[in-house]
C-alpha cells in the first residue's frame, strides 16, 4: 500500500515539471543581441539601441546565407536599461537574448553625466556576459557605431572585439577592457577606469548602407581611437596615440609594439618591433611619501633599417638600445604627466600602495588623485635588441658608398 | 518498480502453479515396466508418440528370439544404425548362448555408451536424445545404445562478436561442441563441467562450466540454487537463461554477459567467472558480470596495452555520447545557449530558421526514424539489410534537411550517437544505452543540463545499487579496489596482470611468475659489440 | 539501524564530498575580504580538533550511532529529547542545503523556473540514493569524488590558462588584523562547513575498520579544508575582494570569466555540473542521517519507511523557510550560526563527552 502511495507521490511531483517548460527557449525564438549602444535620450535618460543578429544571413550554410544584411537595429527608449529593455519587445518578435552580446558602446554625452545608472544592469543580470567589451563612441552617436557596417567580419561586433584585441597585440595603443574591469575599476579607490574610444571615420551616414560595403574602399569606417580616462565615474578626457600606449605600457598589457629612434640625424630611421615586454611597478616609500617605481623590460628586433647602419656591431645594437630605451621612458613619463593632469589615476598606482602599506594608505585614500597629480614616478627602461631580421646591413649601406 | 513486480507475481503463482501441473503430469503413473512381449512395448510406444512419423522401427532377429530397434529419424544416425545391423546382428554366432540379453549387449557396446534400461521412463529419456532402444522378446528390460548423429551447423566466424587479431571460431548450437571448444583452450583436468537439464518439456541440456580452485565455491552454489529454482516449460537458449536467472529484473543493465567467441568465454573462466553452455544456442552465458566487462573487447588483449588502453577510453567516451549525444543537443538549443560559441550559435539558428518543429520533437523524430531504420535492417536478409539501413539513414536524413523537416545539425547529432553506440562491444549493453538515451532526451527537455544531471545521477545510483551474483556491478571501481585496476580503464600490460580479479575469484589468485616483464637479452651489450666487430 | 558496512576510503569520500559540498559554492568567509582563505584553514584546524570530541564519543560507543549514545550518557528521557532535537536540526539543515542549491539554479540559470521543482526532481533523485541504501550512497561517491576532482582540475586549468589569476589581488595578507579574520571564523568557517562534521558520528559504526576512522575523518578534513581554501584563494586571484565579497556565489562568477580560445567561454554548466554533485552528497547525508537517527530513536526496523516523508519534510521546508535569498542567508549567517550550528556541533557534543568520561571512569573502577 505504501509502495503505491509513494509511486503515485511521484507521478504526481512528476507531472507538472512535463507539462510546462519553464526555462525553455528555442533558438528560432531569440533574437541575439550582438552590441548594445546607449545614447543619452531626450525624453528619457537613455535611448538603446540593440543591434541584432540575423541568422540566416550571416551562416553560409545551404539555407541561401548571405543574402540580405547580417544586422537588424532597433531602438527604444527609457530612464533605465530594463524599461528601455521591454519597451523594445513592442518592435521586436523575439526574445531578447543577451547571453551572446559582446560589445557595449556608450556615447560620450552618457560617458559623461549618467554612465553609472546602467552599470548595474550589465552586471547583475545572469545572462549578459561580463566579459564583454565596453567601447565610448567618440565623435558620433553609439547609435551610429552600433548601426555601421563593415566589409571584412560579417559581423560588425567582432570587427570592433577582434580589432581591439589585435591592436593590443600588436600596437599596444588600446586594450581590450570589458564590464568586469571597469567595474572593479569604479570600485577600488586606488585605480580609475579606462575604456576605449571608436570613431566613424568618412560619411558617417553612409556607414549604415549596404551599398557602404559594395566598394573595396568604404566610404564610412570604425576605427579605433584614444583611450578614454575616467574619474569618479565620469568621462574626464582621452589620452592618444603613443600617451595611449605609455599607459598600456604601464599596465603590462602591451603584447608588441614598434618603437621608431632617429639614427645619423635621420628621424624614424630605424624601427624596432619589440616581441616581448613586461613592465613592474612597484612602490618604495621617501620620507612618508610614497615614489612610484617603474621598471620595464622590453626585447625585440630590427623590423626596418632606412639608412646605413652596421647592424653586425654590437656596440651599434648597444647603442641602439639606449636609443630606444630613451624613447620608451619618454612615452612612458609623457603618459603618466598626462594622466597626472587629468588627476585620474588609471594606472592603478593607488592599488600598489595600499598593498605595499595598508596603513599609509588608509590615511592617502581620501584624497588620492590629489595626491597622484603630485606623485614621483621613476621610469627605468632595460631594451634589448635580439636579432635584425634576415639581413644584416640594409641595402643603404652599399647604395651610399 | 518493484511494486508492479510484486503484483505480477502474486497473480502469476497462481496461474501458473495450476497450469504447471496440467502440463507436467499427463495423468500416468510414472513407474511402468517393460513388457516380456516386445510387440506390447512398440504399440505403446506407437500409443504414446501418437503414430509419429519420424520414429523409426527395424525388427532383427537374434539368438532365435525377435527383437526391434526403436529410434527417432534425424536425432540418431542412420548410417550408424545399418552398419550396426549389416555387421553384427546378421553375422549372427551361432553358439549357443545362454544368456540372450547379455550377448545382445556385448554387441551393442560397440555404439557406445550402452545401457541397461528397465524403467519406461528412462525409455523416452534415452530415444528424445537421439539413442536407439533395443527391446528383445522375452525380457522384461531393454538396451539403450548412444547413437546421436543429427545434422549440425559446422563451426564458422563469429557474426556479431568480431575482433581483427583474434581467433574466428564461434559457438554453435551444440552443446558438446561448445563445450569442446572450451576445453580445447583450457587443457586443465580443473575446468569442471557439471550438467542438468532445465524446462520441463523441452528439457533443454545446460552445462555448468567453472575452473575448480579459481571460481568462487559461494557463486557456483547460487547459480546451482537458481537454476534449480528455475520451473518453466521452457527454456529456448540463453537469453531465457539469462532472464530467468539474472539479480534484477528492473533493469535495463544486463547483469550477465553472454559472448559467442570461446576465447571471450575461457578468459573469463579464467577469471574465475562460471559459464553455463545451453544447448541449442550459439551463446554462452558468464555470470558474474560487471559494467566495465561489457567495454572489454576481445581485441583489447590481442593488441598491445597503449592501444587498446586508448580504445577502451574511447569506448567508454562513446557510450557516454550514445547516452547523451541527442539530449545535449536539445539542452544547448533550448536552454544553454550561452555556452554555445557565438558564431556556432549562429550558424545553428540560421539552420533551424525554417525548422517546423522544436527541437525535442526535431530530435524524437529522428531518433525513432532511425530506430526503425536499425530495427528493419536487423530483420531484413543479410544481403539487403545493411544497405537498407546505410541508404535508408541517408535518403530519409538528407530528404528530410532539404525539405526543410528537420536542420542538418539534427542529422550530424544523430549520426554522431548511432555509430557512437554501435562502437560498444556487447549489444546487450549498447542497447541499453539505447533506451536510456529516450529518457535523457525527455529530461533534457524538461530542465537541459540540470536534467540530463539529474538523470546521470540516477543513473550512477541504480549502477551502484545492482548486484550480479553478489558481485557489486560497478566492482573495481565502486567499490574502489586499488589492487583490480590494471583491467578497468586502463589495461596494464599481460604480465603486469598479475592477479585474478578478487571479488569475483577465490583461492588461487595469482595468473603470473614473478619478473614477467619483457625486455632485451641480458648479454645485450656484448652480443653487439662482437657482432659489430 | 541499517546493516550496512563501508570501508576506510568511502568514508574519507564521503566525508570530502560532504564537506566541500556548498562550501564551494557560497563565498566562504567573505567577511574576512582576501583574507577568507585563512579563516578557511583556521576553521579547518578547529574542525580537526573539534572532530576528536566526535572521535573519543566513537571510542566510548564504537557500535552506537549518536542518537543512541546521547541515551546512555544523559539517560533515557532527557537523551531521546536530545536525540529528536538533532534530527529536527539533521533535516533543517538538509532543507537549507537544498534551498542553497535551489536558490543557486534559479539566480543563475533557471531564472524563470518554480524554485519548488528544481527542488522536487533534486529530493526525488536523493529519495532514491537513499532508498537504496547507505551503502550505494558510498559507492556513488566513490565515482563522483574522482569526476569531481577531473572536473576541478580541468575547469582549474581552463582558470590558469585564460589568464584570469592575479596573485596580488590576496595582498594586502591582514589589513585589517586578526579581527575580522577571527570573527568570520566563528561564526562562519567553523561551524560551516567544519563543524558539520557531527553527521558522521551517525554513521561511523558503519565502517569495517574502526581503527581507521580517525585517518578517514581527519584526512577528509583537512583535503576538504584545502580544497576550499584554494577554491576561495582562486576566486579572489580571478575576482579581486570587492567583487568576491559582492557575488552570491563567487565561483560561478569565476568560471563565467573564463575566455579561451573564442570557443570556450560561459562554462556555467561544468559549475552546474559541481554544484549538482556536491549538493547531492550533502544532502542526502543530512538526510540519511536524520533518517537513520528517526528510525534508531522510534525503533523502526525497515528505516526505508522513513525516507519518502522526510523527503517530502525536507522538501517542504526547504521552499518555506525563507521568503527570498537574502533573508535565507542572513538567517543562515544569523541566527543558525549561533542558535544551532554552535549548541549541536560544539556544545552539547563537549557536555556529552565530560559526562561520558565520568560514567566510563566509574564503570572502570568498580569492577577493579
Amino acid at each position: 500500500m505504501k509502495r503505491y502511495l509513494l509511486l503515485s507521490i511521484c507521478v504526481l511531483f512528476l507531472l507538472p515539471s512535463l507539462t510546462a517548460c519553464w526555462n525553455q527557449k528555442e533558438l528560432t525564438d531569440l533574437a541575439f543581441v550582438m552590441a548594445i549602444g546607449i545614447d543619452k535620450g531626450k525624453n528619457q535618460k537613455f535611448n538603446v539601441s540593440w543591434q541584432l543578429v540575423n541568422p540566416g544571413n550571416v551562416s553560409s550554410g545551404q539555407t541561401g546565407g548571405g543574402q540580405g544584411l547580417p544586422i537588424a537595429v532597433y531602438k527604444s527608449s527609457g530612464d533605465t536599461i530594463t524599461e528601455a529593455a521591454r519597451r523594445a519587445t513592442k518592435k521586436i518578435s523575439r526574445r531578447l537574448y543577451y547571453a551572446h552580446t559582446n560589445l557595449v558602446v556608450i556615447s560620450e554625452g552618457v560617458a559623461k553625466t549618467d554612465l553609472l545608472d546602467l552599470i548595474d544592469a550589465l552586471d547583475r543580470d545572469p545572462e549578459f556576459r561580463t566579459t564583454t567589451e565596453m567601447v565610448i563612441a567618440r565623435g558620433t552617436s553609439a547609435e551610429n557605431l552600433v548601426s555601421a557596417l563593415t566589409n571584412l567580419d560579417k559581423l560588425p561586433v567582432s570587427k570592433i572585439t577582434k580589432e581591439i584585441k589585435s591592436t593590443q597585440n600588436m600596437l599596444g595603443e588600446n586594450m581590450s577592457v570589458n564590464v568586469d574591469d571597469f567595474i572593479s575599476g569604479l570600485i577600488s579607490s586606488g585605480k580609475e577606469p579606462i575604456l576605449n574610444g571608436y570613431l566613424v571615420m568618412g560619411k558617417k551616414e553612409e556607414a549604415q548602407k549596404a551599398e557602404n560595403l559594395q566598394s573595396t574602399q568604404s566610404d564610412a569606417y570604425l576605427e579605433a581611437n584614444g583611450l578614454a580616462i575616467f574619474k569618479n565615474g565620469k568621462l574626464k578626457g582621452w589620452i592618444e596615440n603613443n600617451n595611449a600606449r605609455g599607459a598600456i605600457w604601464i599596465l603590462n598589457k602591451v603584447k608588441s609594439t614598434d618603437i621608431n629612434v632617429e639614427w645619423n640625424g635621420k628621424k624614424d630611421a630605424i624601427s624596432m618591433a619589440s616581441i616581448r615586454t613586461k613592465t613592474k611597478v612597484s612602490v618604495n616609500f621617501k620620507n612618508g611619501k610614497p615614489v612610484i617605481h617603474i621598471r620595464i623590460e622590453d626585447e625585440g628586433w630590427i623590423s626596418e633599417a632606412n639608412t646605413a647602419i652596421d647592424l653586425t656591431n654590437p656596440k651599434v645594437i648597444e647603442k641602439l638600445d639606449k636609443l630606444v630605451e630613451k624613447e620608451i621612458k619618454r612615452q612612458i613619463v609623457n603618459a603618466v604627466n598626462a594622466a597626472q593632469k587629468k588627476k585620474s589615476d588609471i594606472f592603478g598606482f593607488g592599488e600598489r600602495v595600499h598593498r605595499a602599506d595598508p596603513k599609509l594608505w588608509k590615511k592617502l585614500k581620501k584624497n588620492w588623485n590629489e595626491q597622484f597629480a603630485s606623485l614621483e614616478v621613476n621610469v627605468e627602461v632595460d631594451s634589448y635588441i635580439r636579432r635584425e631580421g634576415i639581413r644584416t646591413k640594409p641595402f643603404w649601406s652599399t647604395m651610399n658608398k | 518498480m518493484s511494486i508492479l513486480s510484486n503484483i505480477l507475481k502474486k497473480k502469476q503463482k497462481k496461474r501458473q502453479n495450476d497450469n504447471f501441473r496440467q502440463m507436467q503430469d499427463p495423468g500416468k503413473p510414472d513407474e511402468l515396466p517393460i513388457h516380456r512381449d516386445y510387440k506390447d512395448n512398440i504399440a505403446r510406444i506407437k500409443e504414446e508418440y501418437g503414430n509419429s512419423t519420424d520414429i523409426s522401427y527395424r525388427e532383427f532377429k537374434f539368438c532365435g528370439s525377435r527383437g526391434m530397434a526403436v529410434y527417432i529419424d534425424g536425432l540418431a544416425s542412420n548410417n550408424m544404425i545399418s552398419d550396426f545391423f549389416i555387421e553384427t546382428v546378421s553375422e549372427e554366432v551361432r553358439d549357443m548362448v545362454t544368456d540372450c540379453f547379455q550377448q545382445m549387449f556385448d554387441f551393442t557396446a560397440g555404439l557406445g555408451n550402452v545401457e541397461t534400461i528397465i524403467n519406461w521412463e528412462e525409455i523416452h529419456d534415452a530415444i528424445l536424445v537421439g539413442n536407439t532402444i533395443f527391446f528383445l522378446d522375452g525380457y522384461s528390460k531393454a538396451i539403450s545404445a548412444e547413437t546421436k548423429g543429427w545434422e549440425k551447423r559446422a563451426i564458422s566466424e563469429p557474426s556479431t562478436q568480431l575482433s581483427i587479431q583474434g581467433p574466428k571460431d564461434s559457438f554453435t548450437e551444440t552443446l558438446r561442441t561448445n563445450t569442446a571448444l572450451i576445453r580445447r583452450r583450457i587443457k586443465s583436468p580443473n575446468l569442471w563441467i557439471e550438467s542438468m537439464k532445465l524446462g520441463s518439456v523441452t528439457q533443454t541440456d545446460i552445462a555448468i562450466m567453472y575452473i575448480k580452485g579459481i571460481a568462487n565455491e559461494k557463486i557456483i552454489g547460487e547459480v546451482k540454487e537458481r537454476l534449480n529454482r528455475i520451473n518453466l516449460d521452457a527454456v529456448q537458449g540463453s537469453g531465457y537463461l539469462e532472464q530467468l536467472f539474472e539479480d534484477q529484473t528492473w533493469t535495463p543493465f544486463p547483469t550477465t554477459h553472454h559472448s559467442e567467441r570461446p576465447d571471450v568465454i575461457s578468459s573469463h573462466l579464467l577469471e574465475g567467472r562460471i559459464a553455463l553452455v545451453v544447448d541449442g544456442t550459439p551463446f554462452v552465458v558468464t555470470v558474474p558480470a560487471l559494467f566495465i566487462q561489457f567495454f572489454q573487447a576481445p581485441d583489447d588483449y590481442y593488441a598491445r596495452f597503449d592501444i587498446s588502453t586508448s580504445i577502451r577510453l574511447l569506448r567508454i567516451l562513446a557510450f557516454f555520447i550514445a547516452l547523451i549525444g541527442p539530449a545535449a543537443y536539445i539542452a544547448g538549443t533550448t536552454f544553454h545557449q550561452e555556452m554555445i560559441p557565438t558564431t556556432m550559435a549562429i550558424a545553428i539558428a540560421a539552420q533551424r530558421e525554417n525548422v517546423p518543429f522544436p527541437a525535442f520533437f526535431e530530435a524524437l523524430i529522428m531518433e525513432v526514424t532511425f530506430e526503425i531504420l536499425r530495427e528493419a535492417g536487423l530483420r531484413l536478409p543479410r544481403a539487403v539489410g545493411q544497405a537498407v539501413s546505410i541508404v535508408g539513414a541517408l535518403v530519409i536524413g538528407q530528404a528530410a534537411v532539404q525539405a526543410g523537416f528537420v536542420s542538418p545539425v539534427m542529422v550530424i547529432v544523430v549520426s554522431i550517437t548511432a555509430i557512437a553506440n554501435f562502437s560498444t562491444p556487447v549489444f546487450t549493453m549498447a542497447i541499453a544505452a539505447r533506451l536510456i538515451r529516450f529518457i535523457m532526451m525527455g529530461l533534457a527537455t524538461i530542465l537541459g543540463f540540470y536534467g540530463i544531471m539529474l538523470g546521470i545521477m540516477f543513473m550512477t545510483i541504480h549502477l551502484c545499487s545492482l548486484r550480479s551474483f553478489g558481485v557489486p556491478y560497478m566492482m573495481p571501481i565502486a567499490p574502489f579496489n586499488i589492487r583490480n585496476q590494471q583491467d578497468v580503464f586502463i589495461r596494464f600490460p599481460i604480465w603486469a596482470m598479475k592477479n585474478r580479479p578478487m571479488f569475483i575469484s577465490k583461492g588461487n589468485m595469482a595468473r603470473a611468475g614473478e619478473n614477467q616483464k619483457p625486455g632485451p637479452p641480458k648479454q645485450d651489450e656484448d652480443q653487439s659489440s662482437q657482432g659489430e666487430s | 539501524m541499517e546493516k550496512a558496512k563501508i570501508n576506510a576510503s568511502q568514508l574519507f569520500v564521503l566525508v570530502v564530498l560532504y564537506e566541500m559540498g556548498s562550501a564551494i559554492l557560497v563565498g566562504m568567509g567573505a567577511g574576512a575580504g582576501q583574507d577568507a582563505w585563512i579563516s578557511i584553514l583556521l576553521g579547518m584546524t578547529a574542525g580537526v580538533l573539534l572532530f576528536f570530541v566526535y572521535y573519543r564519543l566513537f571510542l566510548y560507543y564504537p557500535d552506537l550511532p549518536l542518537t543512541s549514545y546521547i541515551q546512555k550518557i544523559t539517560g533515557k528521557w532527557i537523551g531521546r529529547l536530545i536525540a529528536i532535537l538533532y534530527i529536527v536540526y539533521f533535516i533543517y539543515d538538509a532543507s537549507r542545503v537544498l534551498r542553497d542549491f535551489g536558490e543557486l539554479l534559479t539566480t543563475t540559470i533557471y531564472t524563470s523556473t518554480p524554485l519548488f521543482v528544481i527542488n522536487t526532481l533534486m529530493i526525488l533523485t536523493i529519495i532514491y540514493a537513499i532508498h537504496k541504501g547507505f551503502e550505494v550512497l558510498a559507492r556513488v561517491g566513490e565515482i563522483y569524488f574522482a569526476i569531481i576532482y577531473i572536473l576541478a582540475i580541468g575547469g582549474f586549468s581552463l582558470i590558469l590558462f585564460s589568464g584570469l589569476i592575479h596573485f596580488e589581488n590576496i595582498l594586502p595578507i591582514l589589513e585589517n588584523g586578526w579581527k575580522p579574520v577571527i570573527k568570520t571564523f566563528l561564526r562562519e568557517t567553523f561551524t560551516f562547513p567544519f563543524g558539520e562534521m557531527i553527521v558522521f558520528t551517525m554513521v561511523l559504526p558503519f565502517l569495517n575498520e574502526p581503527k581507521k576512522v580517525k585517518m578517514a575523518c581527519i584526512g577528509g578534513i583537512l583535503l576538504s579544508g584545502i580544497n576550499i581554501a584554494i577554491t576561495a584563494v582562486i576566486n579572489i586571484a580571478a575576482l579581486g575582494t570587492d567583487l568576491f565579497v559582492r557575488s552570491n556565489f563567487p565561483l560561478l562568477t569565476t568560471i563565467g570569466k573564463i575566455q579561451l580560445a573564442n570557443f570556450i567561454e560561459r562554462l556555467d554548466v561544468l559549475f552546474m555540473l559541481y554544484l549538482v554533485i556536491g549538493g547531492f552528497f550533502k544532502i542526502a547525508i543530512y538526510y540519511y542521517v536524520a533518517v537513520a537517527g528517526a528510525a534508531d530513536i522510534f525503533n523502526f526496523k525497515n528505516q526505508r519507511k522513513l525516507g519518502f516523508p522526510i523527503g517530502v519534510l525536507v522538501l517542504f521546508s526547504s521552499v518555506t523557510i525563507a521568503t527570498s535569498y537574502a533573508e535565507h542567508i542572513k538567517e543562515g549567517l544569523n541566527v543558525v550560526t549561533i542558535y544551532l550550528h554552535w549548541p549541536f556541533q560544539i556544545i552539547i557534543p563537549c557536555i556529552l563527552l565530560i559526562l561520558a568520561f565520568f560514567r566510563n571512569r566509574k564503570k572502570k573502577s568498580s569492577p577493579s
